[in-house]
């Protein structure tokens, strides 16, 4: 059985379809989502991680429909994602950011209100999280005032101290220069040895190629194609795809 | 100027540091903008009066009965919350004020536009608390209470859940953070400490009207966080000291005082948007010059 | 009758909480300022205007001259204070906002200025007559509120829908910094843009002075806090819904009061439909998600 399948997904935004029919699934691998803009890989993932409840259709983790349940309760499933648009906690410091992801598990019980966070335990997970994305430097840097590629690998700390099963990266390589799109890559190979299977949205061909085992591709809200990198770069609808759009 | 009015005008501010950082827990921790604390602030005081008279019941049931009763009432109106942000629900909290303190007012049960008075002096441990010394040390010791808790609050998970829906709503799910309970749990945990200031004030004046929980007081205790240093401890409690005692050190210029007053907010907006104490403002990077406490400064964004 | 006149008077009072939510609207709608201080322009526009009248006796002139004084007030307000705090949190324009209103307020209270009594404003109708028709009568005083109403509305219409200024602000209200990238003079914009809705509040408050006979120092405070409601319910920033959401609170008010009474104040009715306006349509009566 597939750790994610989703069934038949359909999705409007007002008399806009985002996606038709869309059904896909993803095991333990690193499975990449590429597509030109708009073809709706970003509103898959929202729907994946529940901040957006599909029009149509199922999403099934570990065999069981999760479509209709709130962000905050499938991350506690062990689905975690970064955003395109980073979004850290600006007003918090690195360690903050990975401490907040730690606390996962006590904020829907009454004891997160009142057990202190900064314990040792927490604090020691939190510098393995930060050795882990290579942020050990920035600990005590507040969030906001970083460069941007810092500000995804902070996402990406805070993403896996909630210890997901998967993990959805929303296009992590953008806005990078090219020895960190590298040093990325492999963190996600590290990250994807340890056992944690990998959603990743890309729009650098190149990265998703050479990173991903199989590759799903979108556009205009549907899938055109599946398969392994190669079959997709020979692919005829994927190239007239992105040609299509330049 | 008599003891006594030292005393008196000591005692208020010991009341308005409560207040300011119970609304500093809503506004500073959970970034949710409220311009109806007065409102908590009287439920507390008529919780507290119509106990005391209506009922005959001792002060510390008041008291606690004020805190419960304010904060369950708190955890209702926080329900705006949930549906508005920002200026909507700086307005949504002005609404509540206004409706409140219609309720005061035209409902006979809590005495009408004439209020309640002869609300009885607390007694505590066979003393009676009357004005002077004895109550100035009791509200100190609700104000220092109110400190260790939003200190405490400020070091566990729910702290950290604050910040994290101040910051971003969407990260905060991502996270597993539910922003609505925890904007509820700011809303009821701000409204019961402002309940219990409500109480304090209730028994200390004796008398409670509904104009004195009317929205300008909503305004003077947000004026208080917000000039203080929204986000920190010390803030609100230096913007309490400070605003209070304003009006009153230009008592000499009486006549102007509420014009200076105004004009002393509108400078400070101008020239120390942070706060006089608060994270990234001039005062407090000359007082700590190598502090490296960057991170808590508010975001400078329009959103 | 009841119904008509009940109507007719709805819509009076509507015109006057128009004029003034609608200089709040435009405000919010290009720097998203709550501005609290708006109602100190309504009063001091009343102020000079009964102050020019008792002068010169002449309704139209201390009319015109009152908009101009607040216009210019209200671009003062804006360029010595908002102008810097366009891109801080927006607690901090809304504390400054509050200052100005908590000052002003209190140097208007001052003897040189109007003190702390009222004073009246005895211009009557100006001339204008008064309507008697079998279901509903329109008294000089009403009909002045209306006219000058209809008219103002229609002349801020034909400046933002006619004239290139009118457009900048259309576009700056839409995107502030958009409207900047294309060469739109955002501070000339902006400052008509308080002179405009300024001189409108500086009209409200001569009107409303003279429907009541009365100017005193914190005529101000309530119908800037019912401006407040109806920028709500017309969607924040939207002149149209400004309009609509002005007719609609007068009516609910006014019906509500005559035939439940006095159950709750009128000034209540308005908060609760704020809170329940927020919590079921919190875009507004005419904006969407």
């Amino acid at each position: 059985m597939p750790i994610l399948e989703v069934e038949r997904v359909s999705h409007w935004f007002g008399g806009l379809q985002a996606l038709k029919d869309v059904s896909l699934y993803a095991d333990r691998e690193i499975l990449g989502l590429i597509g030109p803009n708009g073809a709706g890989k970003t509103t898959l993932f929202n729907i994946i991680s529940g901040f957006l409840t599909p029009t149509h259709g199922k999403v099934i983790y570990l065999g069981k429909p999760v479509q209709h349940l709130p962000p905050h309760q499938i991350v506690r499933l062990g689905i975690a994602r970064t955003f395109q648009i980073v979004k850290p906690f600006a007003n918090l410091t690195v360690e903050e950011n990975v401490l907040a992801g730690i606390g996962m598990p006590y904020y829907a019980q009454f004891r997160g209100l009142v057990a202190p966070y900064r314990t040792t335990a927490n604090v020691h997970t939190a510098s393995h999280l930060l050795e882990l994305t290579d942020l050990q430097n920035y600990r005590n840097a507040p969030a906001n005032r970083l460069p941007i590629g810092i500000q995804r690998r902070v996402e990406i700390a805070r993403a896996l101290a909630i210890k997901p099963k998967l993990l959805l990266l929303d296009e992590p390589a953008a806005g990078l220069v090219a020895k960190e799109t590298l040093e990325l890559a492999n963190l996600i190979k590290n990250l994807h040895q340890q056992g944690i299977n990998i959603i990743l949205i890309e729009h650098n061909m190149r990265f998703a190629m050479s990173l991903c085992q199989r590759i799903v591709v979108l556009a205009q809200g549907e899938i055109i194609a599946q398969g392994q990198p190669i079959e997709i770069q020979a692919n005829e609808k994927v190239i007239n795809a992105y040609l299509g759009q330049e | 100027m008599s003891t006594g009015y030292l005393l008196t005008i000591f005692t208020f501010i010991a009341i308005y540091i409560s207040l300011a950082l119970s609304l500093n827990i809503l506004v500073g921790f959970a970034g949710q903008i409220s311009l109806g604390q007065a409102a908590f602030f009287g439920i507390g005081a008529y919780t507290s009066a119509v106990l005391a008279i209506r009922y005959s019941l001792p002060f510390t049931i008041d008291f606690i009965s004020a805190i419960l009763i304010t904060g369950f009432v708190g955890l209702f109106l926080g329900l705006p919350s949930l549906r508005v942000r920002h200026d909507f629900l700086v307005l949504a909290t002005m609404g509540i004020n206004f409706v409140v303190i219609s309720v005061f007012k035209y409902v006979d049960f809590f005495g009408g536009a004439m209020g309640l008075v002869n609300i009885p002096a607390p007694v505590l441990f066979g003393i009676s608390f009357r004005g002077g010394v004895p109550y100035f040390i009791l509200s100190s010791i609700y104000a220092l209470l109110t400190l260790g808790l939003c200190w405490y609050i400020s070091k566990t998970w729910s702290g950290l859940a604050f910040q994290t829906i101040r910051s971003d709503e969407d990260a905060a799910a991502s996270v597993g953070v539910s922003s609505a309970r925890y904007k509820i749990y700011a809303f009821g945990i701000s409204a019961a400490i402002a309940g219990g200031a409500g109480s304090l004030y209730a028994h200390f004046i004796g008398s409670v009207f509904p104009d004195t929980f009317a929205f300008v007081e909503s305004i003077a205790i947000l004026s208080m966080v917000i000039f203080g240093g929204v986000g920190t401890l010390r803030g609100p409690i230096i913007g309490a000291i400070i605003l209070r005692l304003t009006p009153e050190l230009l008592r000499f210029i009486s006549d102007y005082r509420f014009t200076l007053y105004g004009a002393l907010l509108v400078l400070m907006m101008l020239f120390q948007p942070m706060g006089i104490l608060g994270n990234g403002s001039w005062l407090w990077q000359k007082l700590h010059p190598n502090n490296r406490d960057v991170a808590n400064t508010p975001q400078m964004e329009v959103k | 009758m009841d119904f008509a006149q009940n109507l007719s008077n709805a819509i009076i009072l509507g015109c006057t909480y128009l004029l003034m939510a609608a200089g709040l609207t435009m405000v919010y709608g290009v720097l998203k300022v709550l501005h609290i201080a708006h109602a100190s322009v309504y009063t001091i526009g009343a102020f000079v205007g009964v102050l020019v009248y008792s002068w010169v006796g002449n309704f139209w002139l201390s009319l015109l001259i009152a908009m101009i004084f607040s216009g210019v007030f209200g671009i003062l307000i804006y360029r010595f204070s908002y102008y810097y705090l366009l891109d801080v949190p927006r607690t901090v324009p809304l504390i400054a906002s509050i200052g100005l209103f908590v000052m002003l307020t209190d140097l208007l209270q001052k003897p040189f200025l109007m003190g702390p009594y009222q004073r009246a404003f005895p211009a009557g109708g100006a001339g204008l007559p008064r309507i008697d028709t079998p279901w509903f009568s329109i008294t000089s005083k009403q009909l002045l509120i209306f006219s000058v109403t209809i008219v103002l509305m229609v002349l801020v219409y034909l400046l933002l829908t006619r004239t290139r200024i009118g457009l900048g602000w259309q576009a700056a209200s839409l995107d502030r910094e958009m409207a900047a990238a294309v060469g739109i003079n955002l501070n000339r914009i902006i400052a008509l843009n308080f002179f405009i809705g300024s001189a409108l509040a500086g009209a409200a408050g001569v009107l409303v002075g003279i429907y009541n006979n009365s100017v005193f120092a914190t005529m101000g405070d309530l119908p800037s806090y019912k401006a407040f409601i109806i920028i709500v319910l017309g969607g924040m920033g939207s002149l149209p819904g400004a309009i609509l959401a002005s007719l609609l609170l007068a009516i609910v008010e006014n019906f509500l009061v005559a035939s439940i009474g006095y159950v709750l104040p009128r000034d209540s009715i308005a908060f609760l439909v704020l809170i329940l306006m927020l919590m079921f349509r919190p875009h507004g009566l005419l904006g969407q998600e």
